[in-house]
């Protein structure tokens, strides 16, 4: 069931127009991220959603009831949907104040607050902290106290700009776990906005990819990460190679392609003659210091022109009459005693090509 | 020199024997300007808010009116409350010229632009993100402004102590609405100028050394508020 | 963090203080607000005030009558315009011109005298001027003509400055205006625009002439360096009359000051106010009689 659709949003600030024509609905229950690089109007987009700011054209339903527009809707909707900014502020309060206040917006009996609170503040981790000054909390121990005051009411909806943003990996943890878990218990239906496409990969059951404004994409997270829809997306949920190539051939879905005057096969369903880009992971090239028989339909030979170490991987930059690059473990590239200008052979399967028109 | 010796001396004597009118005059002065911050401040609080919360056509130009009023002369408000609350005047029929309760009017006015203006650069100067956080949180515009003033509670007070202080120290408003009337509206800043139109220049002095030693408790609690921050 | 409790308390206590302050003021108004008609409002000339007599006389009236008496001080023009305004019940002033003027406009029906004294010309001792011993109107030619010495003028439509323009008019002079524009120009002639003590004051400083009346000279003369010059002439006589407003809501209280002021017992206090202190008395009582003219 959707509980919440936007349609057409568009918003100026000044000359600046930050959205442009944006439209998806939001479904009760699912996590939903938005992802995009810093600047590109998520921020903007949480804000219409919470109707802190109004459009300026474009409707925003909630329960199926147009609410721009509408002051009392426009309120109500803040009432029912809560949100955490991406930096979060906490009032020149005590932690208890702070996570009562919504509470008490709603003129909840002393009594029920003081019982809500204490059970918002256990399952944050935050037991103890109830009579300390908000203000000078750690930035992890803000970002809960943010989480438990817009939880407290528990909302349809949370909203979340940059939850993790400037927090350290433990905290990070923590704090995914239990938005998790509150949305799977409470059927909380989550926004979370993050520039870091990992972090929506890994809460996100949907995901929108916003770029200068435009919503460019929207699917599941292995449509967005496999199959990006366009070379800005690509790049930026971390499609290294990128190739420019030309149908040659087309048999039932197996397509051939002149890459660099170097055959790549992919599926796809594409005429001959097509100008294509073809996406390639760089985790998805399999690389080997001789030619072992694979399966994999494209394999090619070529020189090691970069390495560079990343954690535990490697990664690795051939030129194998196109560049490519490939991502593999530390370990197995010193095993392999790879070396810049030494030959390798590479391998990747057809299905790992994802391409789309010029 | 000498007159200013035997002021300060007989300052010291009233002060330390509690002569009762001199304690009488203190007292009233105190609370005559004590119920004017309190008016002024039951409007410039929510009016500020509001003034600050909303944004309309117009708003620079009434904040720039505001702080030009900071710096009104005391008779002419005093001489505009006298023709309101005057018996020929608009709310002459109210019968509070020459009363205590037409001084706590006159200073109240006197005191709310100052009052209104610092309130106002007070609530401007809270984190943006608190607006944006209680309005998120549920929060009705009353209950969003409401703790947008409880966030700048310190600079607010002493945007009301500075109005206490600008109140007490005023004697255009006090003379010409409340007429220095002995035992009834005379404060001290009254009899300071009646005291040395008669020529008792020691009385009038020591009644000015107590108006400092006011004013420096006064001072004193300012800056415990802004040495908070 | 440690410190915050205190900041709080000093908050707290400040804002104790302005309601408490608040409440106790509100009873104290409630006077105003509740019960006007229960306090008597006299707006008097300067001298009456500034001498200390109605101070004497204020406690010895709301004993008598059972009621609350509010002395305000201005100068006879203040005084008036408030009468005028129905902001005031009573007037004791010091100006007959304006007075019949204020009659006439239907503001009083009658102005009744009760006290009387002189106005002086008072200068320094040396008398630049050489006007000592004149007429007042001759004393008034010889400062407009002799370039020497200056005078200090009120110059705030009081009955003192009322006087001076009287004596000015009568020395020859019927154009007020051009001889103050005249004389400030020329640098001789001051205008005040205060009360009379201070206007005493500013002629000491100055070292300049000034006409007073007898009552605050005499209050003043301890700290001032200034002596009579000029005090003979019918000019100089001060006559101090008592008015009710017509537009007054407390016509028998406001007779009742009236009555008070020119009952024999109280023309005694007059004639004897001041004696203990200056010497003479700066008042002679003159109720009953033929107003005064000499």
């Amino acid at each position: 069931m959707s509980i919440m659709q936007v349609i057409d949003l568009h918003q100026r600030h000044g000359s600046r127009e930050t959205l442009k024509g944006v439209s998806f609905s939001l479904e009760q229950g699912e996590v939903f991220g938005i992802i995009g690089p810093t600047g590109s109007g998520k921020t903007t987009l949480l804000r219409l959603l919470d109707q802190i700011e109004v459009p300026s054209s474009g409707r925003v339903y909630f329960e199926g009831r147009d609410v721009t527009g509408s002051p009392r809707l426009r309120s109500e909707l803040r009432r029912k949907v809560g949100m955490v900014l991406q930096k979060p502020v906490v009032f020149d309060a005590s932690v208890y104040d702070n996570v009562a206040f919504p509470l008490r917006l709603r003129r909840y009996s002393r009594k029920v607050v003081h019982g809500k609170v204490d059970t918002m503040l256990n399952a944050v981790g935050l037991d103890g902290y109830q009579r300390r000054n908000a203000r000078t909390l750690s930035g992890g121990e803000t970002q809960k106290v943010a989480l438990a005051r817009a939880l407290i009411t528990n909302p349809q909806a949370l909203l979340l700009d940059e939850p993790t943003a400037n927090l350290d990996p433990v905290s990070l943890k923590t704090i995914e776990e239990f938005i998790l878990r509150f949305s799977r218990e409470n059927g909380t239906t989550i926004v979370i906005a993050t520039h870091e496409m990992a972090q929506g990969q890994r809460l996100a059951d949907r995901i929108g990819v916003i770029m200068e404004g435009q919503l460019v994409q929207i699917g599941k997270p292995s449509e967005i990460f496999y199959a990006p829809s366009d070379i800005r997306v690509a790049r930026f949920v971390g499609v290294e190679n990128i190739l420019e190539g030309r149908v040659t051939s087309n048999r039932e879905g197996l397509v051939h392609l002149d890459v660099h005057g170097r055959a790549v096969e992919a599926i796809a369903n594409r005429h001959p003659g097509d100008e294509l880009h073809l996406f390639i992971r760089p985790e998805d090239v399999v690389l080997s210091l001789s030619e072992a028989s694979t399966s994999a339909r494209n394999s090619f030979s070529g020189q090691i022109a970069g390495l560079a170490m990343s954690g535990p991987l490697a990664r690795v930059h051939l030129d194998c009459g196109f560049p490519l690059v490939a991502l593999i473990t530390r370990q197995s590239a010193e095993d392999l005693g790879l070396q810049v200008g030494k030959q390798a052979h590479v391998s990747f399967k057809a299905t790992a090509v994802h391409v789309i028109g010029q | 020199m000498t007159e200013l010796w035997d002021g300060l001396v007989q300052a010291l004597h009233l002060i330390v024997t509690f002569d009762d009118e001199v304690v009488d005059i203190a007292w009233r002065s105190l609370r005559v300007s004590a119920a004017s911050t309190v008016l002024a401040a039951l409007i410039c609080i929510p009016l500020g808010g509001l003034i600050s919360f909303r944004s309309f056509r117009g708003k620079r130009l009434l904040i720039n009116v505001i702080q030009t009023f900071y710096s009104v002369p005391t008779v002419c408000v005093g001489l505009f409350v006298f023709l309101m609350l005057s018996r020929a005047g608009p709310l002459g029929g109210l019968g509070l010229l020459f009363t205590p309760s037409a001084m706590v009017v006159g200073q109240a006015l006197l005191i709310t632009p100052i009052m209104l203006g610092l309130t106002i650069s007070a609530l401007s100067s809270v984190d943006k993100n608190i607006r944006d956080t209680t309005l998120s949180l549920g929060a009705s515009e009353r209950q969003a402004i409401w703790a947008i003033i409880k966030e700048a509670r310190f600079a607010i007070s002493a945007a009301i102590v500075l109005g206490f202080g600008r109140a007490i120290s005023e004697v255009g408003v006090a003379m010409m609405v409340g007429g220095n009337i002995r035992g009834f509206t005379q404060i001290l800043t009254t009899a300071i100028a009646d005291e040395a139109n008669q020529g008792n220049v020691e009385l009038a002095l020591a009644l000015g050394v107590i108006l400092l030693a006011i004013a420096l408790v006064v001072t004193l609690g300012v800056n415990l508020v802004q040495q908070r921050r | 963090m440690t410190r915050k409790p205190l900041y709080c308390l000093v908050t707290v206590l400040v804002l104790a203080a302005l309601v408490i302050g608040a409440i106790g003021c509100s009873s104290e108004t409630s006077g105003g607000v509740l019960k006007p008609e229960g306090r008597l409002r006299v707006a008097t000339t300067t001298s009456l005030y500034d001498t200390g007599l109605w101070g004497y006389l204020e406690p010895k009236f709301e004993k008598q009558y059972d009621v609350e008496l509010d002395v305000l001080s201005g100068g006879t023009g203040l005084a008036l315009e408030w009468g005028r305004r129905g902001d005031v019940d009573v007037l004791t002033v010091h100006s007959k011109a304006d007075e019949l003027k204020f009659i006439a406009d239907g503001y009083a029906a009658e102005r009744v005298w009760f006290a009387c004294n002189y106005f002086l010309i008072v200068g320094p001792e040396d008398d630049p001027a050489g006007i000592k011993g004149m007429s007042p109107e001759e004393a008034f030619k010889t400062l407009y003509d002799g370039g020497e010495g200056k005078f200090v003028s009120r110059g705030d439509n009081s009955g003192t400055h009322s006087k001076e323009k009287a004596i000015w008019k009568a020395a020859g002079y019927a154009d007020y205006a051009a001889l103050t524009e005249a004389g400030i120009a020329a640098g001789w002639y001051l205008e005040a625009g205060r009360g009379m003590g201070d206007t005493l004051v500013m002629a000491r400083e100055l070292g300049a002439y000034t006409l007073t009346d007898i009552g605050t000279f005499l209050a003043f003369q301890s700290d001032l360096q200034l002596v009579p010059i000029v005090e003979s002439g019918s000019i100089l006589l001060n006559v101090y009359s008592v008015l009710v407003c017509a537009k007054s809501t407390k016509q028998e209280m406001a007779n009742n000051l009236v009555t008070f002021l020119t009952s024999p017992e109280v023309q005694d206090l007059i004639a004897d106010y001041g004696v203990a202190d200056y010497g003479q008395s700066p008042f002679t009582s003159c109720a009953g009689q033929d107003e005064p003219t000499s």
